[in-house]
């Protein structure tokens, strides 16, 4: 089933890439989507870690909220960098990410860097360590914005 | 339409542009190395977004759209995975650690 739904993913990745139908063509991409599936199987045996498709639902109701994250966060760094970048209050701390699902931690970093004016530097174990362009930042990651978000969309499956 | 597509996709073309060389402008106005990665992670995300959000409107619906939204895709995964990679060299490099953060501040903030 799950070899089935990456033989499906990868191949219309590659038709929506390429956009050939040619015989010949079509033959390579048969033939690279073969050799992925291959490298994945194998690959499985190493790190037993099944890489799972998350829900399209769950992303298409994140994405939009990030996007808005983005635009206002991008905002104040703009005003900051057009208006005077000396009054930054750059600050470090640490944030706590035992909410969050382990599986999405990455995706909860990712977040905190895709959005100008934090910057996350280290993830270890139950921790991030979070670099702001100003204190407000921080202390509004520290609320959890970010992560209750995350934790009420992918919360009920772990 | 046509026309009413294009001026929204040229704002959102000369808005992308702005944020876009915002970025560029931070990273010689802030003061030190992190302040600067803020200000390149503006160029990152929302002027890519904006650009290829202008470039979308643009197209004739079929396999490009699929192409930019890959684009759009890649470029928003890998340019957070770059800033991290950038920032943590640096402190594991020895150029911020938690207690020395007041005086590396203070050090790159002497006036030029």
């Amino acid at each position: 089933m799950h070899t089935v739904k990456w033989v499906i993913s990868l191949s219309i990745f590659w038709l929506l890439l390429s956009g050939y139908l040619k015989p010949l063509l079509l033959g390579f991409g048969v033939a690279s989507v073969a050799l992925v599936i291959v490298v994945l199987n194998r690959m499985q045996k190493v790190d037993n870690e099944p890489q799972e498709f998350g829900t399209w639902l769950q992303t298409i109701r994140y994405i939009p909220w990030l996007l808005g994250q983005i635009l206002s966060s991008s905002l104040r760094v703009t005003k900051l960098v057009w208006g005077s970048p000396t009054e930054v209050s750059p600050s470090l701390a640490k944030i706590n990410v035992e909410a969050v699902p382990e599986a999405r931690r990455t995706l909860y970093a990712n977040s905190i860097t895709l959005t100008p004016g934090t910057l996350s530097i280290d993830l270890e174990g139950e921790e991030v360590t979070v670099h702001a362009l100003e204190q407000s930042s921080i202390d509004e990651l520290k609320e959890g914005y970010i992560a209750t978000k995350i934790t009420d969309i992918w919360g009920d499956n772990k | 339409m046509l026309l009413l597509l294009d001026i929204i996709s040229g704002i959102l073309l000369v808005t992308g542009v702005f944020f876009g060389l915002s970025g560029a402008v931070g990273v010689f106005k802030l003061p030190n190395f992190f302040t600067r990665v803020h200000a390149a992670s503006v160029t990152d995300s929302i002027a890519v977004i904006l650009i290829i959000g202008g470039l979308l409107l643009q197209t004739t619906f079929g396999i490009n759209i699929a192409k930019l939204l890959f684009i759009l895709g890649f470029l928003l995964i890998t340019s957070p995975t770059a800033s991290h990679a950038l920032a943590k060299s640096a402190r594991h490099g020895g150029l911020l650690t938690m207690s020395e953060l007041e005086k590396g501040d203070q050090q790159e903030k002497t006036p030029k």
